[in-house]
């Protein structure tokens, strides 16, 4: 089923992107290269590990391993609009209907044989324990080994070189599931690869700050942490420029990626990813834009080729998830500063302890800068929870209150 | 010129006619039931027989509520939240924050100097403590909605209920009942289980309630039990207008007005 779907997505976005050679036609090529991702995945033809959120991709994707982390399998499931059947398979075999719909719809794929059995599993303890559990599952129905990457919440020199100790481990590891091991030129390039695509999105991501904004509520959507997946490859950097070329030439037309942009927002956390009316409505009715995402953003320093360990030790450390609540908190700030945010929109996920549990503090923080903050109260995942017209009512009452009592940090 | 203001609720469609001035003329609460259209065309019809004009007089209407988009003559449609801080604020000038319990949702709204929404909190996830909530208690226990509003007349205060999931606190009030608990202290239980979640709803917009004008607007205002519940909770009068479920139409009605003379 996933084979398929991705074969057809792949030969769809395709014929499009053939129609206007053209155009950067960035948001297409994104979900291009995430649909020759799932083939690859599911064809039975690569080697594949299933990882965790901050698995480092680069480096295994310099050991010729086919990698994703598994929310993204769920968030795939999703978007296919058939997660409930997957859902409801883990909850028959005792997974909590209220635990994170993002993990149970994958382990109840993998219950349903759904998902290729990996060559080898890679998980991580940040950004939650859910995961980690998930991946435990998963390990067990697939009778492969785990390897945990333990990540220190700390930005120490000695939590660096902690973590960069376990993905030494972590290779060999890999070398004696697969017989392939790391070649160090490999891994330079594919480094050179991450860095290129972080200084390419480090532009888009400029861009994306102008007023009227290039972006909108579709075309950045999950691009930060699916990217994370391409690095270190040439189609990270392709996916990054043609974001790049695209914003550059709205910017040049004076066009922007919401026609008439009246209120700037800033979209907390992961979206929601199933098919629904809500951003459409914000644009068309509000002239509202989802300019930035939470996770759509460059934290870390371009990393020195000749100590890659190192400097993907400190790229995973110094995340905003990663450690204690003040740190996620100063970056949306930062991030709403930054991107002259009116208001905010946090889904709180069903289920997402580590997000809903800081909502509060999230909430506080960007009220002491004068930006409101909305909560949704749904399932990303579970299109059987999906509420609308409750969740319509508390965004038009958002958006109203945003027209009659503007606030945010516009000049 | 007159305008329109209707609220089609979960429980009830409402409708406020007002004159020219902005005075209102009528006022009208139907049955929402299966068919929205007959709800609508009810309680638009009532407050025209009322008020002694036909339809094509009205210059102006504002929907809101949930079945805010199917009121079809409406020149706009706008939510409830809005609305009901528009009415609270013509009513009692000056609130700051507004509690707003309707048929299946419940809502705490900080309105700014000016009487506009300033933030808002709406209750998460299911509807335990709305109207919907009383009316399956009110079943529970065998007696009319109406008539629990003061059956908790002279209890104690004892009886605590534990879930506020309207299946098992149903099941909760069956259970007392069988034990022989007195009816009164079983409403006592129920208004406060209501009103610490109410009270919970309104720290999200207002950290701190003291010193705070409090009013409420909704259908669930009609009860006094919970608005005296509400008003020991928060140690503070409570505002509640003669007709509390008609605040969401009326602040309609307003916006329709100031909408409708801004358009001419």
């Amino acid at each position: 089923m996933m084979l398929q779907y991705f074969q057809m997505l792949e030969s769809r976005i395709d014929a499009k992107i053939r129609k206007t050679p053209d155009k950067p036609n960035a948001r297409r090529k994104f979900a291009l290269e995430i649909a020759k991702l799932g083939i690859r995945l599911y064809s039975g033809e690569h080697r594949v590990a299933w990882c965790g959120v901050v698995a480092p991709f680069d480096m295994l994707s310099a050991m010729n391993v086919t990698s994703c982390f598994v929310e993204f399998v769920g968030a795939m499931l999703a978007a296919t609009g058939n997660v409930g059947m997957f859902l409801e398979e883990s909850e028959h075999a005792g997974f909590g209907a209220d635990t994170c719909g993002y993990h149970r719809a994958v382990i109840g794929a993998a219950l349903k044989g759904l998902m290729p059995v990996p060559d080898v599993m890679i998980a991580t303890t940040c950004p939650c324990t859910g995961g980690l559990a998930a991946m435990e599952n998963l390990a067990r129905m697939f009778n492969k080994e785990l390897f945990v990457l333990d990540v220190p919440s700390s930005d120490t020199p000695e939590s660096v070189q902690y973590l960069a100790n376990q993905y030494k481990d972590m290779i060999r590891f890999i070398g004696s599931r697969t017989g392939e091991s790391l070649d160090e030129g490999k891994l330079r390039k594919a480094i050179e690869k991450s860095n290129r695509a972080r200084e390419l999105m480090v532009e888009v991501y400029r861009l994306a700050e102008n007023v009227p904004s290039p972006s909108n509520g579709r075309s950045l959507a999950n691009f930060g942490i699916v990217m994370a997946l391409f690095l270190g490859t040439d189609a990270g950097i392709q996916i990054a420029q043609a974001y790049r070329d695209e914003f550059e030439e709205m910017i040049r037309n004076g066009q922007s990626g919401v026609p008439e942009e009246k209120v700037r927002l800033l979209w907390l956390q992961n979206r929601i990813q199933f098919k629904n009316p809500l951003i459409k409505m914000l644009e068309q009715e509000y002239q509202a834009s989802i300019v930035i995402d939470e996770l759509n953003d460059i934290t870390w320093e371009a990393i020195d080729t000749a100590d890659p360990f190192t400097g993907i030790a400190k790229r995973t450390i110094t995340m905003p998830l990663n450690g204690e609540i003040n740190r996620r908190l100063n970056h949306v700030r930062h991030l709403s500063k930054a991107y002259k945010i009116d208001g905010a929109i946090n889904p709180c996920h069903w289920g997402c302890r580590q997000g809903t549990g800081a909502r509060g503090l999230i909430q506080a923080g960007l009220k002491e800068l004068g930006i409101p903050v909305v909560n949704l109260e749904v399932d990303c995942v579970d299109t059987r929870n999906f509420a609308e017209g409750q969740l319509r009512t508390r965004l038009e009452a958002f958006m109203e209150m945003l027209q009659t009592n503007p606030s945010g940090l516009r000049d | 010129m007159y305008f329109l203001g209707v609220d089609l609720g979960s429980l009830s469609c409402d409708a406020v006619l007002l004159d020219n001035n902005g005075g209102v003329l009528a006022s009208s609460v139907v049955p929402t039931g299966a068919r929205n259209r007959e709800a609508i065309a009810r309680a638009t019809d009532e407050v025209l027989k009322v008020a002694g004009i036909t339809e094509d007089q009205i210059r102006a209407t504002v929907s809101t509520g949930y079945g805010r988009d199917r009121v079809e003559k409406r020149l706009a449609a706008v939510t409830e939240i809005t609305c009901h801080a528009r009415g609270i604020n013509s009513l009692f000038g000056g609130t700051q924050v507004l509690i707003d319990i309707g048929g299946q949702d419940s809502k705490a709204v900080r309105l700014d100097s000016d009487g506009q929404v300033a933030d808002f909190a709406m209750n998460d996830k299911c509807a335990a403590g709305t109207g919907r909530f009383l009316e399956a208690m009110a079943r529970a226990l065998q007696v009319d909605i109406e008539e629990l509003s003061e059956l908790d007349t002279g209890a104690s205060g004892g009886v605590i209920l534990s879930s506020m999931c309207t299946v098992f606190a149903e099941s909760e009030v069956v259970s007392l009942i069988a034990d022989g608990v007195a009816v009164n202290e079983i409403v006592s239980g129920l208004n406060r289980a209501i009103a610490s979640r109410i009270v919970a709803l309104v720290r999200r917009v207002a950290p701190t309630s003291d010193g705070l004008s409090i009013a409420m607007s909704g259908g669930v205002a009609h009860n006094h039990g919970v608005v005296r519940a509400l008003s020991q909770a928060f140690e503070t009068k409570i505002s509640v207008p003669p007709k509390p479920d008609t605040v969401g139409a009326l602040g309609a009605a307003l916006i329709a007005r100031e909408k409708g003379i801004r358009g001419s």
